[in-house]
């Protein structure tokens, strides 16, 4: 008994060390795990087109559009920089607009009634049916992509920062009203940070959809951006470009994506273990 | 101002609890075609620094009586005063504690009990002390950074009683703290209650539905009838304190408990044959 104390003891603070080397440690082999998988595909891909002598104006190789990518780097960097501000600015705005839209809605059984059910139909409309319209409005260039980011990611956010602002228990507000609480301080101490989750889950599903956004508005109306470069290397048929440029918009939404997850969790450390 | 009266921020007060005297006091819910009588109308006192349970069936109107008198439900009538003078907005003097621990999953178990602090403005460095003194006695040491997901029920309750007393408050409002707890959680935390309740002496309104919780607490133990409840019966509690896990030590608890029992068969609570 007292030997078995001794062993485990004197292990106890390195074992919650080593556990956690563990965790990264297991993070770095499904990285690689991941790496290899990629370059095997790659190098299939890579076989076949060699073994079967594909014309690279049908379907180009890996190393191909791999190195269009660095000896084109300035340009697709500079459709890719195009977009990602496009994506930026739709995306805080939808943002900045479908949280406070959202409490409004939450607060007022008026709103609800009367305005959530025009937000409903907007919704269901397929969004780039209002591209065509957009260009109407203002002519060829970034607005159209912007506001075209801005309805694809808006509802996401609005539908899950509404469930997340009414998640909280009316007795809470008891418990807040007797510290004398006002309305500013029960939105930030208790809504705000309770809707924080639900507003995260609905970004991630925002970003995805902003992505899809931005690049059909630059299919339609844009002289910049990788949706733009895109349609172009297809006028040209110059594949090479084209692969390239979709493998800048696949960088493009996985930093998007990387920047969302950081901030959750800087800023919402609280909801790591909903997620795992 | 209250912190100059909470002198040296120890758990120990200068101030001694606040008086409340309810007179008349009913509650209806709803409009006439469809209102639903629920609660008086009643009367009771309680003195400052005084234990009082209510007890009576699920449904009686106990937790009504206490957002009642914590001014956060409006009244269909009668009066509720503390210290002399009548409830007309929430008070905000007190320290309340739900059945649910009602904690914020996003803060943690410290971050919930100086939300006091953040909300009432007080001063946070004589606030930190008094909480890390209520953890102490508490025995929350170590679960300070821990998220209430991360805790115990049994932790959790805890951490929402150190919540409604970190301010020093005069009144402590209970609505069945530890329904939800396990029997043996129960009478551990409801030991730790009676120690640090006489230290303080704050007044303590305490809803529930457990005898032993009842009479093991209180001072006074005020029993109601199924809705509308009324206050049917009140009994003083002279055992001495604190009083142990086993309430079955004393012969006056099984006569206390008996007349409680006696009490709910007369209502037709219990009906054993």
């Amino acid at each position: 008994m007292a030997t078995s104390r001794l062993s485990t003891d004197p292990a106890g603070a390195p074992a919650g060390i080593s556990a956690m080397a563990g965790r990264s440690g297991r993070a770095a082999v499904s990285a690689l795990q991941t790496a290899v998988a990629v370059v095997f595909a790659l190098g299939i891909w890579e076989a076949l087109v060699r073994v079967y002598g594909v014309p690279i104006w049908l379907l180009p190789k890996p190393t191909d559009f791999l190195a269009r990518l660095y000896t084109d780097a300035a340009l697709i960097a500079y459709h890719a920089a195009t977009t990602s501000w496009t994506i930026l600015l739709g995306f805080l705005l939808g943002v900045l607009v479908a949280v406070p839209l959202a409490l409004a809605i939450v607060s007022f059984g008026a709103l609800e009634r009367g305005l959530y059910p025009v937000v409903v139909f907007l919704n269901i409309m397929p969004k780039t049916v209002v591209g065509p319209i957009f260009v109407v409005w203002f002519g060829i260039g970034p607005l159209v992509s912007v506001f075209l980011v801005f309805l694809m990611c808006f509802f996401p956010v609005m539908v899950d920062a509404m469930s997340g602002f009414r998640a909280v228990d009316r007795r809470l507000f008891f418990i807040t009203r007797s510290m004398g609480a006002t309305p500013w301080q029960e939105f930030r101490y208790l809504r705000l940070p309770a809707a924080m989750g639900p507003i995260y889950a609905g970004m991630k599903i925002g970003i995805v959809k902003a992505i899809e956004g931005v690049i059909i508005a630059e299919f339609i109306a844009s002289e910049a951006g990788l949706g733009y470069l895109i349609m172009r290397a297809s006028g040209f048929m110059d594949l090479t470009l084209l692969f390239a440029a979709l493998v800048a918009t696949a960088l493009v939404a996985l930093l998007f994506n990387a920047v969302l997850t950081a901030s959750e969790r800087l800023l919402v450390p609280w909801a790591r273990h909903l997620q795992d | 101002m209250r912190d100059t009266a909470a002198g040296d921020g120890a758990i120990s007060p200068a101030r001694g609890g606040a008086s409340i005297r309810v007179r008349g006091l009913s509650k209806t819910y709803g409009r006439p075609p469809r209102a639903v009588h629920a609660l008086g109308p009643i009367d009771f006192d309680v003195a400052a620094g005084e234990f009082v349970s209510l007890i009576g069936p699920s449904g009686c109107g106990k937790s009504t009586t206490m957002l009642l008198v914590a001014g956060l439900e409006p009244m269909t009538a009668g009066r509720v005063e503390i210290d002399g003078r009548p409830l007309t907005r929430p008070l905000s003097d007190v320290g309340i504690v739900f059945q649910d621990h009602l904690l914020l999953e996003f803060r943690t178990a410290l971050g919930n009990v100086m939300l006091q602090q953040q909300i009432r403005g007080l001063d946070r460095d004589r606030q930190r002390a008094r909480a890390a003194e209520l953890f102490a006695r508490l025995g929350l040491v170590g679960a300070e950074d821990r998220y209430p997901w991360q805790l115990s029920g049994g932790m959790r309750q805890r951490v929402s009683i150190a919540r409604a007393l970190v301010h020093d408050p005069s009144m402590l409002l209970m609505d069945e703290p530890f329904g939800a707890l396990d029997a043996i959680t129960r009478t551990q935390i409801r030991h730790d209650l009676e120690l640090l309740w006489l230290d303080t002496r704050k007044t303590v309104l305490f809803i529930t539905h457990s005898i032993d919780e009842a009479i093991g607490l209180s001072d006074r133990v005020l029993v109601m009838s199924p809705a509308p409840g009324r206050i049917v019966e009140e009994i003083r509690i002279d055992l001495p304190r604190p009083r142990p896990a086993h309430l079955g030590d004393y012969p006056e608890f099984a006569r206390y408990a008996r007349r409680i029992y006696e009490i709910f068969e007369s209502l037709g609570i219990y009906r054993f044959r």
